[in-house]
């Protein structure tokens, strides 16, 4: 049998063969993009790669997810390999749909590619046969925390229950027998590095309404409630909260206006705004919240308006596994070079990766291939050998460490991991953070 | 008594008062050099006392603190005529009269009213006027009419010096109009039209609160988030009632301002404590009442962003002005006669000029005037208000209140019986008193 150099560079030659159509996949996806809940064509595509490569496939999952389960047929540790499915909507940027403005303008087109580069390598038969447990290539659905009224509409058919697609995947029990968890995202770090460690924020969304009611703007404002002057004084009341942000907290609180009046003539009776909640921790979250809530219903008292808010669970901080991430440090290493893997700081982004890192050993390292400011309009993926091809071999690599010699590796880090919830401790949290209060006039 | 001839005694009474012109506008130079806030105007009301006694009047002292009274009576009994006369400045510490520590400063030219009164009473203490007249004149001296510094009479309030923050809000309350049926005074102003005088009009009514944030104090730099900013609170309730202005119609004249008397302790402690001092004016009480509630849920609103405590306190302001068309004709007449054909301009009934007075208050219980002598420039309450006419600030008003007070007491009090046979009072001393106090309230509002 093989050794575990052997089954590396069987991986690598294997991939190696293979860079040019993967990367093409990749390239073939950003042009196509669709976002989060609407990824039909992309779920469609990789299904397809998934069925190629000889994966057992459900499609569907989630609505629009595909998950490809890779057995080695011999019990070992349950690996999940992940890739997202959405783009962001943007306007103006380069790839962006004329039609729906949805843009790769968060590279999740390349992760889609280096999970198919794990795929290409690993189904190859010498380093199969020296693998123990599974893969479950989850290509997942709705990581951007976007569009949130189309998603209260799925949520209220009863097709997703959670806006974020690996959060519906937790859900649907996908994740009830994974060990380790991975997925490379793209990143803005230094050029033709990979990033490894780091942490993120975690989040909940909210939808707010204002109902005021409407009048002549120029011949009876006095009859009117003014609900754009009430969303302003939020605002406002929102930003007078700000000194009392804890710098270990990393909040960030960023509203917009999805709705700001009908007709300028017509005093504006009904506004609506969305906003996230952000922070390091969960405490913090929840009692920024409370704030935001607070600062909410003062602009309905000061106008006379009422405000709905709705609080809608979102992502959880994200904390990635120490040993993991050396396993896969040491794997980009022979990669790229020592020199080329750098250490993360903490993200006040979010994403539905913290929610898997509640749950299992997780870690989302980033291919550092692009230019342009994430999720700006000039976000372009510049490497693609960087961001598909070599951040599927590190991630392919681990794994063949994680899998190979019985599964000790992957066993010892599964073991070694202490979850901070267990699944259902998971729903039960993710439930309770979901409100809807109108607070009357 | 034989019937005096009014129009030999007239002529005769105006040249005292022009006589006495170098020492009238004297006098109030000397007030306008010692500015003095409401019930705070020792100096200045020892001042008149001693230019009032000089006269050889009897004069009742310390009502409402700094208030006096004197009444000269008249050979025949009659109706009783206030003339008025206000002795607090403002406080406007930029301008060139202010005093140096109190910042207080004579930018409503009250200074000039003690001159026009100390001409009108010079005048009419001429020992052959006496028996001319049917009926008295009350020399009324009043403190603070502006209403300002609402903390510090508040102050005064609780310790039982004053119920009612303003001094013809007080001295109705204390009787002291109990036995005069009609008032009038002379204010200054800067261009109220091209006459040099004018007459007519209304003011706004008002209320005024004392707004009291209480947050919790923190290091603003160490630990900002165990603080709760109560000057945040108070900022973004000033936001909440711009917001609210496009809801006032122009109709109801209203107004909304206010002031932070205290903004924050150190600027690295989080305020723990602000203190706001609003006003509402509108053209009439019930005008208010709208707009105060709009107001007050805007103080609470910025609590409640902040997670503060509110204090409310609703103090009772002033009443609009009406004032008495047979007075207000019978001044107009004398004006004309004295100084011409345009020198007056006449002011619609229902115009006003958005400010307010407790001339107002005086009005809802008696017939008032209350003219203006254009004699200023600059702005009104400004760094720049200053007098620059003071014979037409000081000595005119003399000469026309004396000769109107002449047409009202003299010839049996025949004028001031028509006066107070056309006019009916808009409530008594004793419901204006019980109005006012059910203006005064107190609420706290603590968000849950």
């Amino acid at each position: 049998m093989a050794d575990r150099s052997d089954l590396k560079s069987s991986f690598n030659t294997t991939v190696s063969g293979r860079a040019g159509e993967l990367e093409q996949v990749a390239r073939e996806i950003l042009t196509h993009p669709e976002s989060g809940y609407r990824e039909q064509r992309t779920s469609k595509l990789v299904a397809e790669w998934f069925t190629a490569s000889g994966l057992k496939v459900q499609s569907g999952v989630a609505k629009t997810g595909v998950i490809g389960t890779y057995d080695t047929g011999r019990p070992g540790p349950h690996i999940a390999i992940m890739g997202e499915l959405d783009s962001l909507i943007l306007p103006g940027h380069m790839f962006a749909d004329p039609d729906t403005s949805a843009a790769h303008a968060c590279g999740h087109h390349a992760q889609i590619g280096s999970m198919l580069t794990v795929v290409a390598g690993l189904v190859e038969e010498t380093v199969k046969r020296g693998l123990v447990g599974k893969v479950s290539f989850m290509a997942t659905p709705a990581e951007e925390y976007i569009e949130l009224e189309y998603r209260e509409v799925l949520r209220q058919a009863g097709e997703i229950e959670f806006f974020g697609g690996k959060q519906e995947l937790i859900k649907l029990g996908f994740f009830n027998d994974v060990d380790i968890a991975m997925l490379t995202h793209t990143g803005g770090e230094t050029t033709g590095t990979l990033g490894i460690g780091g942490s993120n924020n975690g989040m909940i969304g909210k939808t707010v309404q204002y109902i005021g009611r409407a009048a002549h703007a120029g011949g009876s404002p006095h009859l009117g409630v003014n609900a754009l002057s009430a969303a302003q004084i939020g605002l406002a009341a929102i930003n007078a909260q700000r000194d009392t942000f804890r710098d270990a907290d990393t909040i960030r609180v960023h509203p917009i206006i999805t709705r700001g009046g009908a007709a300028v003539n017509s005093v504006p009776a009904d506004v609506r705004m969305e906003t996230y909640v952000r922070a390091s921790n969960v405490p913090a979250i929840l009692n920024t919240s409370e704030k935001v809530d607070r600062a909410l219903r003062a602009g309905a008292l000061a106008t006379g308006a009422s405000v709905r808010i709705q609080t809608i669970p979102g992502y959880l901080p994200a904390k990635y596994d120490a040993r993991l991430t050396e396993v896969y440090r040491h794997n980009a290493a022979s990669l790229i070079g020592d020199d080329n893997v750098i250490e993360l700081n903490h993200s006040t982004g979010c994403t539905d990766m913290g929610d898997v890192s509640q749950i299992v050993a997780t870690i989302q390292p980033t291919a550092n291939a692009t230019s342009g400011n994430g999720h700006g309009i000039d976000y372009i993926v510049e490497n693609y050998d960087l961001a598909v091809t070599k951040a599927g071999k590190a991630m392919g690599l681990t794994v063949i460490d994680l899998l190979s010699e019985n599964g000790e590796k992957g066993r010892s880090i599964a073991g070694s991991f202490k979850a901070p919830m267990s699944i259902p401790d998971y729903l039960e949290r993710m439930r309770s953070f979901r409100s809807d209060i109108t607070y009357e006039r | 008594m034989n019937p005096v001839d009014i129009t030999e005694l007239r002529s005769a009474v105006l040249r005292t008062i022009d006589n006495a012109s170098r020492d009238l506008i004297n006098a109030a130079r000397t007030v306008y050099s010692t500015p003095e806030t409401g019930f705070n105007e020792h100096t200045t009301s020892k001042y008149v006392l001693q230019q009032l006694q000089a006269l050889g009047l009897d004069v009742v002292t310390g009502i409402a603190r700094t208030g006096m009274k004197a009444v000269l009576r008249g050979a025949n009994p009659g109706p009783t005529v206030a003339v008025i006369a206000e002795l607090d400045s403002l406080r406007v510490p930029l301008h060139p009269g202010a005093d140096v520590v109190t910042g207080a400063a004579h930018a409503c030219g009250h200074h000039a009213q003690i001159g026009s009164l100390l001409g009108v009473a010079t005048a009419l203490t001429r020992p052959e006027v006496r028996g001319a007249l049917s009926g008295n004149v009350a020399f009324v001296i009043t403190p603070a009419e502006e209403f300002i510094d609402i903390q510090g009479r508040l102050e005064l309030k609780a310790a039982r010096e004053i119920e009612f923050l303003s001094g013809k809000q007080e001295m109705i309350r204390l009787g002291t109009f109990n036995d005069v049926d009609m008032a009038m005074m002379v204010h200054t102003s800067a261009g109220n039209g091209d006459s040099a005088f004018s007459i007519g009009g209304t003011s706004n009514a008002h209320i005024s609160h004392l707004v009291r944030y209480i947050g919790r104090s923190a290091h603003a730099g160490g630990s900002p988030g165990s603080g709760v900013n109560a000057l945040q609170a108070a900022m973004l309730a000033n936001l909440a009632v711009n917001t609210q202005r496009e809801t006032f119609r122009e109709l109801d004249v209203v107004r909304v301002h206010g002031i932070i008397t205290n903004g924050g302790a150190s600027v690295n402690s989080v305020p723990g404590e602000v203190v706001y001092e609003g006003r509402i004016r509108a053209i009439s009480l019930e005008a208010i009442e709208p707009i105060a509630e709009k107001v007050v849920r805007c103080y609470r609103a910025g609590a409640l962003a902040m997670g503060a405590t509110v204090e409310v306190q609703a103090i009772a302001g002033y009443h609009p002005m009406r004032q008495d068309p047979s007075m207000k004709k019978l001044f107009v007449r004398n004006t004309e006669h004295l100084f011409g054909k345009d020198s007056i301009s006449i002011v619609p009934d229902e115009q006003t000029h958005g400010g307010s007075t407790d001339m107002g208050d005086l009005s809802t219980i008696m017939p008032v005037i209350h003219p203006y002598a254009n004699s200023a420039s600059g702005v009104g309450h400004g760094h720049d208000y200053l007098i620059e006419d003071y014979d037409r600030a000081v000595v005119a008003p003399a000469k026309i209140m004396t000769s109107t007070i002449l047409d009202l007491l003299g010839n049996g009090a025949a004028g001031a019986k028509e006066v107070l046979s056309k006019h009916t009072p808009l409530m008594t001393a004793e419901r204006y008193v019980e109005l006012q106090r059910g203006r005064f309230t107190a609420g706290t509002y603590e968000p849950s």
